[in-house]
């Protein structure tokens, strides 16, 4: 018999209820159910015994205290703020919370590569073994000291203030090269505004713990300036005694012309002409000298040039009181310059002569240096106010007592070398402050440079797209013979290298954080790795120890620790043997709370067990410092009309280049073709440096800020109905130096006829979560050289936008 | 005419029992068959007796940490304290000492009762109440061939990991919260 259609359907026909009457559909939808449960790609947590590690977050120069939450020792799932910690007091700002993600990042270089290609061919790296491409740097810094010009070895840092910026500096002495700089900070100018008015290249640190009137001119004080942790626990601290009516509050007085974090927060906003900060403390100081409003007997007891005076060659030299009282820096002036009311410069006055403990603040942020005239403004503006003093307000950075670099002893070629000038001064004679300027030095190398850069060595820093104006960076490494970049990640600027040792990250490796910008206590931390290294990867700090012993001579015994971890230890060796200072105990605001002159004891027995108290977390803190004892300007007082400061301008009788004064940016573009001012602004939850935005970060972005792959700019309604713009349109910003597509917010806080906008997107490197997202406006902005210190400073340029 | 209708009453008992047969081979793949293909066998990386460790108390291997989290299945670092050379002349011995102890390795155990990580489950209070372990797990007491690891081909998971309307009924039977956010935080 056929089995024909008919039987075939019966035979179905009782199959299905066979099935329906058996387990297996049941099974089979459970079991779809949670199929998805294991897919491959979805993230699963490893299982094991959890722990927690201590140590100290160095993403940024903070020097908060971090934690990390560990499964079997090895994988790290958390990172929250330490309690125990003095500086963060457990707060931790979106960087760090999210700081994993850099660790186990898709984008990281698990071992060294070496580019096979054109240079920029993301494509062309190819592996290499560690010691073959140590070996060819290695080769490449001996024949450059054997053919007699280790000056043409260059370095760039980002890392600003530790041991392992030490360790550069120790290598570049011993090796024979000046080139040497680091990225820009906010110090470089402040140490300068220091050396000027008390004779000491110090920074400035704040005792912001016991203030209770904070004139911020452009700081933004929750968003990023000094150290994230210790302001975002200070801000707190102010929030809940005002909000239980005790005092003391901060009044906190935000001076700026956009309406940042800091000023949506503050008690008051006062927006101001971008730029003008510097106008509106010098009108502060003018009606504070005309209403007979500052500190008189301070000032006459400690400070120089504050009334008229001679020089040593005897010639009549105008004082700071009545440099301000004369007609350019009158109140109506002023007021022009900044854009406020006559009346307001005067309440503001008054408001800051009367109240106690008052005092100003600035610097736009952590990485950006200022004119040294205005530094010196902002503060004259503090010494008028007495806050110079023991126990006052503003005091010098305490230096931390490290052991000792030993001695280098230079051989004759690197004699040859230390005596070239660097790069960056070849034409600075007419620079009368002329420090390191890493915007000196790649303009000259771009241009025509005197001597030709053989090797850059690129150390956690990446100023191809970081540095504001960067273009100039792009140019200068066309120049470069060899590139070697030394960053774990592949960012921009490990694109254009030649060759990349990878560093481990900030979590898998031994570091040390001295001291914290604007904190007057002395601070000393040391970062211990919170797991082993995930990859291939070496410490930096190693690889350089390895390069100079096998270099041999005096660059070896100029360097003679067996690892990074062994100079560590040296130096806390040395710290240990000061005696000074103390570790800071679990009460969590004992270091803020140390006045000066009160010493801690020591609590630690000796070198070895600091360092074991270091490594777990803990940190070093020693007193503030008294400035007035600290003064070794030619006058002996706090100098107002700066007798150190030597320039053509000067001779020619120009006194107030001797003073604290303003000018204001002049820009460069002609005012018809672009009518608007662009302003770049920085935040803390968008990482703008040397690291990028983590996705995590990502996510917290209002869609009004990124929306897809567009970043916004913000533009006040007017200004936007008279460009005939809306909220969203995108819109082709141009400037000088380039243009790109944005979209714009319609922002009321922002100033008429200004453009704001973001630093930190607009990548072009890492991973598809990072790269095009976003404009970067460092491409767009304009480098300003300051005649007086010869550092560049960029975070404006004229603008125009018109609808795409 | 009448021919047809012998045929037709021929064909229609033809017809049931085809559809009959249908219907037990249906009945015997969904309840016989389907068992075993759903699962595949899977062998664990090397063989373990519990009985050979019997001088041993559970709680040496199997243990509660300080934080009150259950160690479970214990880690390398665990055998090492008495296999750190070999304890017999055995293939397993062997594996152990040379493939995990001394590479440093862990030894990736297929586990029996693994719970998907959307289930929050802490043995602590299980065991506070008074629970045994064999109430979930299997008796190891006389055990001295670990067996064989059912895989489920489509989901991954072990056949022996407990389903949600175990721990349901286990929860309502004695009165237990059956919220969801007891088991799933």
């Amino acid at each position: 018999m056929m089995f024909g259609r008919r039987a075939f359907l019966q035979f179905a026909a009782g199959a299905v209820g066979g099935t329906l009457l058996s387990p297996l559909p049941w099974k089979l939808a459970d079991d779809s159910a949670i199929w998805s449960q294991n897919w491959s790609w979805r993230p699963s947590p490893e299982r094991g015994p959890i722990t927690k590690k201590a140590t100290i977050c160095t993403l940024c120069e903070g020097g908060c205290g971090i934690r990390a939450r560990l499964v079997n020792g090895n994988r790290a799932v958390l990172l929250e703020g330490n309690p125990e910690h003095p500086i963060n007091r457990g707060g931790i700002c979106p960087l760090a919370a999210s700081g994993l993600q850099f660790l186990y990042a898709p984008y990281r270089i698990t071992q060294p590569i070496k580019q096979t290609q054109k240079r920029g061919e993301a494509s062309g790296f190819k592996p290499i073994p560690w010691d073959e491409a140590m070996s060819e740097l290695l080769d490449k810094l001996v024949n450059l000291r054997t053919g007699g010009t280790p000056h043409a070895v260059a370095c760039i840092t980002g890392q600003g203030q530790g041991s392992m910026r030490d360790l550069w500096q120790q290598f570049f002495d011993a090796y024979g090269s000046p080139n040497f700089f680091q990225m820009p900070s906010h110090s470089d100018s402040l140490k300068l505004a220091a050396f000027l008015t008390l004779g000491k290249e110090e920074p400035l640190a704040f005792a912001l713990e016991k203030a209770s009137y904070i004139l911020s001119f452009g700081s933004d004080l929750i968003g990023g300036w000094g150290s994230p942790g210790r302001m975002l626990a200070l801000w707190g601290d102010w929030n809940a005694a005002q909000s239980e009516n005790k005092t003391p509050s901060a009044k906190i007085i935000q001076i700026e012309s956009r309406c940042s974090m800091s000023a949506a927060k503050a008690d008051r906003w006062i927006p101001i002409i971008p730029g003008s900060e510097a106008a509106l403390a010098l009108g502060i100081a003018h009606v504070m000298v005309k209403e007979n409003l500052y500190d008189t007997s301070y000032v006459a007891t400690n400070v120089f040039g504050f009334e008229d005076w001679t020089d040593s060659q005897g010639k009549a030299r105008q004082g700071f009181k009545s440099f301000l009282l004369a007609s350019e820096n009158s109140l109506e002036e002023a007021s022009r310059r900044t854009g406020l009311e006559p009346a307001k410069i005067v309440e503001l006055a008054k408001d800051f002569a009367t109240q106690p403990n008052a005092v100003a603040v600035w610097g736009k942020s952590r990485d950006l240096p200022e004119k040294v005239h205005h530094e010196l403004a902002f503060l004259a503006l503090n010494v008028l106010k007495g806050n110079l003093k023991s126990q006052g307000m503003i005091s010098l950075a305490p230096s931390v007592p490290l052991g000792p670099m030993p001695q280098v002893l230079a051989d004759e070629v690197a004699q040859q070398g230390l005596a070239r000038k660097s790069l960056d001064q070849v034409k600075a004679q007419d620079i009368p402050l002329s420090r390191k300027s890493l915007y000196g030095f790649l303009k000259n190398l771009s241009e025509a440079p005197s001597y030709p850069i053989e090797v850059l060595m690129i150390h956690e820093a990446n100023p191809a797209y970081s540095l504001p104006g960067n273009q100039v960076f792009q140019k200068a490494i066309q120049k470069v013979g060899w590139v070697v970049s030394f960053s774990s990640y592949m960012d921009e600027t490990s694109l254009q290298a030649d060759i990349i040792l990878p560093n481990h990250t900030a979590f898998e490796r031994y570091d040390d954080v001295i001291g914290v910008p604007g904190l007057p206590q002395a601070y000393y931390a040391v970062a211990a790795p919170i797991l082993p290294p995930q990859w291939n990867t070496r410490h930096s700090g190693d690889v350089l120890l390895q390069m100079s012993k096998n270099m041999g001579g005096s660059v070896a015994d100029a360097l003679p620790w067996k690892s990074y971890d062994a100079f560590l230890q040296d130096r806390v060796k040395g710290l240990a043997a000061s005696g000074r200072g103390a570790v800071a105990q679990t009460s969590a605001r004992q270091l803020q709370e140390t006045p000066e002159g009160a010493s801690p004891k020591a609590n630690y027995k000796d070198g070895a067990d600091l360092w074991k108290k270091l490594a777990s977390g803990q940190c070093w803190y020693d007193a503030p410092q008294n400035p007035l004892q600290l003064v070794q300007s030619p006058s002996g007082k706090i100098e107002l009309a700066f007798q150190s400061l030597q320039s053509k301008e000067l001779e020619a009788g120009k006194d107030e280049q001797c003073l604290p004064n303003f000018s204001s940016i002049a820009l460069s573009g002609n005012e018809k073709e672009y009518p608007l001012t662009l302003v770049s602004y920085q935040a803390l939850f968008l990482s703008h440096g040397y690291l990028p935005n983590p996705p995590f970060m990502t996510k917290t972005l209002w869609d009004f800020i990124l929306r897809n792959d567009d970043s916004f700019v913000e533009l006040h309604p007017e200004t936007a109905r008279s460009l005939g713009l809306d909220e969203g349109n995108r819109a082709v910003l141009k400037t000088p130096a380039g243009e790109c597509i944005v979209r714009v917010h319609l922002f009321p806080g922002a100033r008429l006829d200004v453009i704001y906008m973001p630093q930190g997107l607009g990548h072009k490197a890492y991973d598809q979560y990072i790269q095009s997202k976003g404009a970067n406006p460092n491409e767009l902005l304009e480098v300003q050289m300051d005649p007086v210190s010869g550092l560049g400073t960029a975070w404006a340029a004229r603008a125009q936008l018109r609808r795409a | 005419m009448n021919e047809e209708k012998k045929n037709t009453s021929g064909k229609s008992r033809v017809g049931g029992a085809i559809f009959f047969a249908g219907f037990i081979v249906a009945l015997v793949f969904g309840w016989v068959l389907s068992p075993n293909l759903i699962y595949s066998q899977r062998m664990q990386p090397m063989q373990f007796s519990h009985v050979a460790h019997q001088d041993s108390s559970c709680e040496d291997c199997h243990f509660f940490r300080e934080d009150g989290t259950y160690s479970g299945i214990p880690r390398i670092e665990k055998c090492k304290e008495c296999h750190e050379a070999p304890m017999g002349e055995t293939e397993d011995e062997r594996i152990l000492v040379e493939e995990y102890i001394q590479k440093d390795r862990e030894i990736p155990w297929r586990v029996y009762a693994w719970q998907p990580d959307n289930v929050y489950f802490s043995h602590a209070p299980h065991k506070a109440g008074g629970m045994e372990c064999v109430a979930c797990h299997r008796d190891v007491s006389s055990e001295e061939k670990l067996p064989p690891y059912q895989e489920n081909r489509l989901t991954g998971y072990s056949k022996n990991t407990m389903k949600m309307d175990a721990c349901e009924k286990c929860h309502a039977d004695r009165g237990i919260s059956n919220n969801c956010n007891t088991c799933h935080k």
